[in-house]
Formats: structure tokens, C-alpha cells, sequence
């Protein structure tokens, strides 16, 4: 503290006794760079660095043991050619992204909709909404699930009492992702909320007189709210889908670590965590996280790419 | 189909399909099927072992008992008392942290001006998008050469170098909004830096530092992946890593023993959620981000 203290007085200092450009500079930057000093370590030591390491890793084989062994390209080469777990790790991935983002976009559209205009109760159902996205990625939450679609869970005994014999929905790999599909839909809270924010912003009076015009409710949707709350829709979309592709703990405690039954729920981080601390395939597993990179980053430019068509921006 | 519906005086709804009564009845049905599966869990945690779950969608159980809270909070070789207490040090350190550098590094891009702030912002928000597994592997192989394994330094230390972008972002946006005058009056009278941060940008943004802490304690707290790779001793375990190894050793034969912890290990975050619910959905709304 003594040192941003001394550092960052410039007004104490006899301006330009000190003389030349560098005095200049520290007087001037001094102040800014200490306060910026942790992130800058941050940055370096544990996110830039790491990051070239990485990079440079995924092109050796490296077990932790012994150092690292430059192999090329291979563990690309053998990802697309030679792993049918990897081929696994992507279908599951983008199976669950592909239903689960728009599924619960949707959802929490409808529901800020319904709840929008300051209706009495509001603050009560957004809490209650948005209580599932809180205890999001909690094990017990994970643990719930398991027992809510276990062959005698809850959902089960629901069907029960009106005569469907429900299955085993955990451990039958036709169902098991569906289960985190629905898990991640539960959880529509905070993209609801970031919506009731946006539709907010939408002046009433744009409403009254489409509705004056003779405009069905339905025109009113698809003329003024999805146009005016464009921008809001996309970000929610592109936020909720790299989170979607960065799902873990779910996968990992209903399927007690495994990715199963059958690979069913193999979701990509499973397969790098289990390439890195299972079988400490270090080298590979760094090359999977670049992949994921680049899978995010390419789906981050398109999305971009498309604004033009759909996005309306202060209009 | 009636437009008369008015939610507030001199407003109109924009979607008079739902009439009020309806509107309620909707919302309510939603909320119950929402929360349903939570307090099944707690009614779960009271009822006796030999109740089985199945068959039972109810949540009135025939016998309320705590012995699944005690078989479970000694149910492995290490109490859960022990994974509560270490849960809990290290959410609060991490938070600590976190609010600390972050508030430094904010303050640094919403009030300072120095050579490359624009260029260490992109920067910054640049790494918002990337995932963690990236750094995952390299970082790993760092904090094993420091002899860090199995011990919570990994856990704790990046959140006092301000990794988490969010939470600069978060306060560079609260921290931008604070008048310009109050820091150039201070200039003018000789404030250094640090005295406008500490005397005047701190005391007046306790909403975001509080929406901050409370973010950082949660995701600390609810965090898997991180002592999943780093700690394997039982006794250094977080609650979510003894929750784990516990359904490992149960099995399926003592669940209402880890519906209880389950039901425990939520209640920090529930009280949170009910005292400061507000600061939390104001903080989604003003940056939109995660969870």
C-alpha cells in the first residue's frame, strides 16, 4: 500500500526537475499500471502463458512424468482419423447444444413475457424462476437429477399413476442426455431475467398503437418484440451457447464420471478431463481444448456474421 | 382476447391474451413444477431409510426423521463438517480476492488514463470468451511444480490476480457511472490515486462490491471442476467433492442420506439468495452474464 501511495502522487513531485521522457512516462502511466499490476500477473502468468503452453503441448505427447515429446501434428491427426470417443464427445456436445440453448431461449422468453409490464407479484415468480439457475451447477443439483429420472424416481411415479411404465432414463442411452436437456432448460432463469430487462426498454406506447391499427397480438410479436429485443436475444444466445459447449459437472456426477451408458453422455469437457486426469494424456487433452477453441470461436464469428440478417440495432 | 387488462394504472399489457387470473394461474403452475423437485428433496432428507423413493411422489413423508442428516454427516471416513468448514474458507478467501483485484483492476480502466488502456481492455474482455480448459493443463503442471497439489492455493490464488474477467467487467461498468467531478475535485486538492479509490470510488460502490462478493462466494462455493483435479485428500475436500465420493460409496442404498447433505450443502446458497436477491438479479441485468 506504501507503494501505491508514493507512486501515484504526481501533484506531490516537482514537475519536471525529475527531467526527461521517462519521469515523464511513470508520472503520467505510473498509476495506472500499479492498480492494472494484478490483472497484468494474472494475465501473463496464468492465462497468456498457459495458454501458449497449451498450444505448444498439443503437439507433443506428454504423460506429466516424463517431458514433453514433440510429435507433430499427430494428436490432431489422430482425434479426427482414430478416436470414435472424440467423434462421441462432439455428437453428444452438440446434440445437447443444439436443444438445449434455443429450448430454454425459448422458454425464457415466453416466461419473461408473461411476466413483463409490472405485474403484481413480479419479484416473487423471478425469484422463484430464477432460484434453479442459482443452484445451477451443484452436485446435489446433478445428485437430484439422478434420483428424478432414476428407473424408481420421481418422474417414474409420476407416470405410474397414470399408467406408463416409464424407463430408466439415466442408464438407457436413448434418454440419458434428454435428461440433462431438461436440466439445462430448468435452469432458464438468468437468460429470462436478462430478457425482462430488455423488453423493458420497449416504450408501451409502440404497442398501443399497433394496437389501435388493428394489430393481432401475434403481428405485435413478430413486428415489435422480436425485432426491438433482437440484440438481447443474441446475446443471450451466444452467452448460453458457450456455456452450453462448457457444461461439466452435470454429465460428470449422473454419469459417475464415465460418460455413459454408452457414451451417451460423453459431453467434450468429460472426454478432456478424462484424456487429461484419467489417463494423463496431457498432450492430447491440450489438443482438445484448442479444438474447443476453435469450435467456439468459429461458432462466435457466425453468429456474428448473421447479426446483419436478424439483429436490429437502434432503430 | 380483451385489451382492457391494466397490470398498473395507466399502463397497458402488451399481451392481453393471458387475462390477470389466468396470468397468476400460469405462473403459479410453472413456479410448483420449478420447485417441485427441490422440496421433494428435502422431504426426501426427513424420511427414514427404509421408505423408499420410489412410489412415492408425494411430499408428505408417513415419518419425519433426522437420522439421514446424521448418517450422512458421518457417513464417510471424514465428517461433513470438516468439507462445510473447508468450503468455506476457501469461498471466502477466493471472494476476498476477488473483489480486491478486481476492484483495483476496474478502478484502474473506468478512472485512471495511462499508456495502452485500450489495447489491455480489449485484451481483457478478449479473455472472457475463453474457456479455462485452454490454461487448465499448462496451469496444473505450474501449480504441481510449486508442490500446490492437494493443497487449496490453486483454488484460492488466481482470484487475487483478477483471472475472472467478469467481475472487472462488472465493476468497470458500475465504476464508470460515478460522476467525474468527484475524482478531478479530489485531483485538485492533491488526492492521490489510491485515496480516490479507497476515500471516494470504494465507499460509493458498495452495490456492485456486495453483487460481486456475493457472485464469487456462490461460484466458489458450487465450483466442481477445480478440486476435482486438485485436491484427492478426503481431508481437504469442498462439500461438492464429499458429496461426490459419497454418492461413490452409498451407492443407491442410502439416498435419503445424501438427499440431506445435498439439501445441507444448497442452504448457504439459499440464504444468500433470499437476503440478497436483488443484488444478484440486478447484477444478471446490468451485464447479462452466466448463470
Amino acid at each position: 500500500m506504501a507503494a501505491y501511495d508514493t507512486m501515484s502522487k504526481p501533484d506531490t513531485r516537482k514537475q519536471g526537475a525529475a527531467g526527461g521522457w521517462l519521469a515523464g512516462a511513470i508520472r503520467r502511466n505510473g498509476a495506472g499500471y500499479l492498480f492494472l499490476a494484478p490483472w497484468l500477473i494474472g494475465f501473463f502468468c496464468l492465462t497468456l502463458g498457459p495458454a501458449l503452453a497449451s498450444l505448444y503441448l498439443s503437439f507433443t505427447n506428454f504423460d506429466l512424468l516424463s517431458a514433453p515429446e514433440f510429435i507433430g501434428a499427430q494428436n490432431y491427426v489422430r482425434m479426427v482419423t482414430a478416436d470414435p470417443r472424440f467423434i462421441a464427445s462432439i455428437r453428444v456436445t452438440l446434440v445437447y447444444v443444439a436443444l438445449s440453448v434455443p429450448l430454454k431461449l425459448a422458454f425464457a422468453l415466453a416466461v419473461a413475457m408473461v411476466l413483463n409490464r409490472g405485474m403484481r407479484g413480479l419479484p416473487f415468480y423471478r425469484a422463484i424462476f430464477y432460484l434453479p439457475s442459482l443452484l445451477g451447477t451443484s452436485v446435489a443439483i446433478a445428485v437430484l437429477w439422478r434420483q428424478l429420472f432414476a428407473a424408481d424416481g420421481l418422474v417414474n411415479s409420476l407416470l405410474a399413476q397414470i399408467g406408463i411404465e416409464g424407463p430408466s432414463w439415466i442408464s438407457n442411452p436413448n434418454y440419458s442426455l434428454y435428461t440433462l436437456v431438461v436440466l439445462s432448460v430448468w435452469q432458464f432463469g438468468s437468460p429470462m431475467i436478462i430478457f425482462l430487462a430488455g423488453l423493458r426498454q420497449i416504450p408501451t406506447d409502440m404497442y398501443e398503437a399497433a394496437s389501435l391499427d388493428g394489430a393481432s397480438p401475434t403481428r405485435q410479436f413478430l413486428r415489435i418484440t422480436l425485432p426491438l429485443l433482437s440484440p438481447v436475444i443474441f446475446f443471450n444466445f451466444v452467452i448460453q451457447t458457450i456455456e452450453a459447449f462448457k457444461a461439466f459437472t452435470p454429465a460428470f456426477v449422473i454419469s459417475g464420471g464415465s460418460g455413459g451408458p454408452i457414451n451417451s453422455t460423453l459431453f467434450y469437457t468429460l472426454y478432456l478431463y478424462q484424456e487429461a486426469f484419467s489417463y494423463f494424456r496431457m498432450g492430447y487433452a491440450s489438443a482438445l481444448a484448442w479444438v474447443l477453441v476453435v469450435i467456439i470461436a468459429i461458432f462466435t464469428a457466425f453468429s456474428f456474421l448473421t447479426t446483419k440478417y436478424w439483429v436490429h440495432y437502434d432503430d | 382476447m380483451t385489451d382492457t387488462v391494466h397490470d398498473m394504472p395507466g399502463r397497458r399489457s402488451a399481451y392481453p391474451r393471458l387475462t390477470g387470473g389466468l396470468r397468476h394461474a400460469v405462473l403459479i403452475a410453472i413456479s410448483f413444477v420449478m420447485v417441485y423437485p427441490i422440496l421433494w428433496m428435502v422431504s426426501g432428507s426427513l424420511r427414514p431409510a427404509s421408505e423408499l423413493f420410489g412410489g412415492d411422489a408425494g411430499l408428505i413423508p408417513s415419518q419425519v426423521t433426522v437420522q439421514a442428516y446424521r448418517d450422512g454427516w458421518f457417513g464417510l471416513q471424514v465428517n461433513f463438517g470438516r468439507f462445510f468448514v473447508n468450503s468455506l474458507i476457501i469461498s471466502v478467501l477466493a471472494t476476498v480476492g476477488n473483489v480486491i483485484a478486481a476492484s483495483l483492476v476496474a478502478f484502474a480502466f473506468a478512472r485512471l488514463r495511462f499508456y495502452g488502456q485500450k489495447f489491455w481492455f480489449a485484451l481483457m474482455l478478449g479473455t472472457l470468451m475463453l474457456p479455462y480448459h485452454v490454461t487448465l493443463i499448462p496451469q496444473y503442471v505450474l501449480f504441481r511444480e510449486l508442490g500446490w497439489v492437494n493443497t487449496w492455493w490453486p483454488l484460492i490464488l488466481p482470484k487475487y490476480f483478477a483471472v475472472d474477467a467478469f467481475f472487472i467487467f462488472l465493476m468497470v461498468q458500475f465504476f464508470r457511472a460515478i460522476p467525474r467531478e468527484l475524482d478531478e475535485a479530489a485531483r485538485m486538492d492533491g488526492c492521490s490515486a489510491w485515496r480516490i479509490y479507497r476515500k471516494i470510488i470504494l465507499p460509493l460502490s458498495m452495490p456492485v462490491l456486495a453483487t460481486a462478493a456475493i457472485f464469487s462466494f456462490i461460484w466458489t462455493w458450487e465450483d466442481f471442476f477445480g478440486p476435482l483435479i486438485y485436491i484427492s485428500e478426503m481431508s481437504q475436500y469442498t462439500v461438492q467433492l464429499g458429496l461426490r465420493s459419497f454418492i461413490d460409496s452409498s451407492g443407491t442404498s442410502s439416498w435419503n442420506a445424501l438427499f440431506a447433505m445435498s439439501v445441507l450443502s444448497l442452504v448457504p446458497i439459499f440464504l444468500i439468495f433470499l437476503f440478497f436477491q436483488r443484488l444478484l438479479i440486478e447484477g444478471i441485468a446490468t451485464t447479462g452474464m452466466k448463470r
